[in-house]
């Protein structure tokens, strides 16, 4: 096929596309993978001590012992606490009271006051989380030192430290030491083959509009179906590269372990590209410039991405956005890799979702099809 | 002229766009074998009308046939024709030799043909040193010949020529009349557009074109006896003044 020959030697004989093909994906997952995590270490904690007890000290000494804390600031008063939270200089405060040994004792009910800066509801909650197992903790063994059932300790806010009757231990299933690049490398490999194939595809025909060229393309007897085969199958290829070379960086950088099968791996990606690159000459036939076509562009992968559970579970998002990602193929695939790749799914745990893709993959390669117009 | 065959009819061929006329009741033939010219100032709707002709635009009324197929089925047409615009469209990341072998592809040629037949052409035109060289690298001139050998490379019935000679020295616009002349003794219809008013006496038959409607048809010789005048340019400026503006 004459137009397939064509597009190879126009991608070939461009050293940009040459050196993007291979500069992304490493850039992307040597920085992504490692950079996108939602672990919180270091939470700059201020601490206003008004019991000066060993108690009190016992419990800070196990909080900068943890690696999650650094006690960075003891200021006298909880004005002073709220102006360092509001500056960003500590991220959360605790506050001991004058009774808290006492408290402990059994004499009075003993209470923690507790801010936190919760501009970033993710991190507040994780911190919020790791203090209260410390404290949790901390209780625990008082309780246990000293055989006494009585002094549960409540921080403010909804905490009710309970007492342990029944000791839960976890273990963690398919990522065991809950590493977070484990969680995220197979996103972002969806992030890979999605920006390059959305966006190198789309700017690729729009470009052609642009110089003019596709004008003496459409003047020819050419079929849409040819012209749409010759933009898709070179980008496919490129992106089936790509994916394949961010994966050895995951495995050479980050040690990935891959459960399932390389081939059900390649063959679900494979349906996605189809997809996603129907989508981006759909958006490039709307678009007549290139400046239009990245604005689109953007915006639909921003949203993608975003609402594909990447960050968050798409479980726990409002029923309308579950229901938008029926036709978010990054959803799909997003959880299809992490299943294929962490949990050594096979065929017919994803078949649901390798059907969906299907689907789309097909409604939207059609799209681009039927939008194209060879005349004005 | 007898046995004349009509290779393009055009009938009350109208094209809106919104609540501006681009094309207001053309109707004209051309027949086989003429250098057509369609002559105008910027604006005056004839690339409008070459691009319905090629299929590229929809007509908002009128009937045409374009070698003899229906407007109605415009990918058969385009089997039919080639075609040329304005803006240079060959690829400039591509060599000659593989524009070449694009769209003798795209026509169904085979590889064998291409070959063949790019050599002829390259020889003919003393150009066979620039077939591994880049379209971008090479001049303006040179590539306006080379697109238009390219849009008669597949031997169409009928090719569609939109202002090729726009932004080229005199001395390549007079051997891309050359070539012009050439490929229409090989009986292949030429319809130009032109503003450059010398060009017309090159045609056998021109139309002035003139805020989207026909004002004069005929050889360039009866045109300039029906109206009294020296040059076609002295006759454009009597008939073709748009009303609103000086020409």
């Amino acid at each position: 096929m004459f137009l397939l020959r064509k597009e190879f030697r126009q991608i070939v004989r461009n050293p940009f596309m040459i050196r993007a093909i291979i500069a992304v994906p490493i850039i992307q997952m040597l920085i992504l993978v490692p950079a996108v995590t939602f672990e919180i270490k270091r939470i700059d904690l201020a601490v206003i001590d008004n019991d000066h007890s060993p108690s009190s000290r016992e419990l800070l000494a196990r909080l900068s012992g943890s690696s999650f804390f650094r006690i960075t600031a003891t200021p006298v008063n909880i004005e002073e606490a709220e102006a360092l939270l509001f500056s960003g200089d500590a991220d959360m405060a605790l506050i001991i009271p004058g009774d808290f040994s006492e408290g402990l004792a059994g004499i009075t009910r003993p209470r923690l006051q507790v801010l936190a800066d919760a501009v970033n509801a993710t991190s507040a909650q994780l911190s919020w989380n790791y203090l209260t197992s410390v404290v949790r903790d901390f209780n625990r063994d008082i309780v246990i030192g000293e055989g006494a059932a009585t002094a549960g300790i409540s921080a403010a806010g909804s905490l009710q430290a309970s007492l342990p009757g029944i000791a839960v231990s976890s273990r963690f299933w398919y990522n065991p030491t809950l590493n977070y690049k484990y969680y995220m490398l197979p996103g972002v490999l969806v992030i890979l083959i999605t920006a390059i194939g959305l966006m190198m595809t789309g700017l690729n025909l729009v470009r052609e509009k642009e110089v003019g060229t596709i004008e003496q393309i459409n003047v020819t007897p050419v079929r849409k179906w040819e012209l749409i085969a010759s933009k898709v199958i070179p980008f496919f290829i490129i992106g089936l590269l790509d994916l394949a070379l961010g994966l050895c960086i995951g495995w050479l950088a980050f040690n990935i372990p891959f459960e399932g099968s390389l081939l059900l791996f390649f063959a679900c990606a494979s349906i996605f590209l189809v997809a996603v690159l129907g989508l981006a000459l759909f958006f490039s036939t709307m678009a007549s410039t290139q400046q239009q076509f990245l604005f689109v562009a953007f915006f639909f992968v921003m949203i993608f991405i975003l609402m594909s559970g990447i960050f968050t579970p798409t479980e726990s998002m409002p029923v309308w956005a579950q229901q938008f990602n029926w036709v978010n193929p990054v959803a799909y695939l997003m959880r299809i890799n992490r299943m294929v790749m962490l949990k050594g799914a096979g065929f017919h745990d994803i078949a649901r979702d390798v059907g969906m893709l299907t689907v789309l993959a097909v409604a939207f390669i059609t799209l681009a099809i039927r939008a194209y117009r060879k005349r004005a | 002229m007898t046995e004349i065959k009509k290779v393009i009819e055009v009938e009350g061929l109208v094209k809106r766009f919104g609540s501006f006329v681009a094309n207001d009741h053309l109707t004209f033939d051309v027949y086989k074998g003429e250098i057509f010219g369609f002559l105008g100032a910027n604006g005056a709707g004839k690339t409008t009308a070459i691009r319905i002709l090629c299929g590229l635009s929809h007509p908002t009324s009128g009937k045409m046939t374009v070698a003899g197929i229906d407007a109605g089925r415009p990918e058969e047409i385009k089997k039919r024709i080639g075609y040329m615009s304005q803006r240079f469209s060959l690829y400039d990341d591509l060599t000659v030799n593989e524009n070449i072998e694009l769209y003798g592809g795209i026509y169904g040629m085979t590889m064998k043909e291409i070959r063949q037949r790019r050599e002829e052409l390259l020889t003919r035109l003393s150009f066979s040193q620039y077939g591994e060289m880049l379209i971008g690298s090479l001049p303006l001139g040179l590539k306006q010949k080379l697109a238009f050998a390219v849009a008669v490379f597949h031997d169409p019935e009928i090719v569609f020529l939109d202002e090729p000679t726009s932004g080229v020295d005199p001395i390549t616009r007079r051997q891309f009349w050359e070539m012009i002349y050439e490929t229409a003794s090989r009986g292949i219809t030429v319809f130009v557009t032109t503003h450059y008013m010398d060009e017309a006496e090159y045609c056998d038959r021109v139309t002035i074109m003139s805020e989207g409607r026909i004002v004069a048809l005929d050889s360039p010789a009866a045109l300039r006896g029906r109206y009294n005048t020296a040059t076609i340019e002295e006759l454009f400026v009597k008939i073709a003044r748009p009303k609103t503006e000086t020409a």
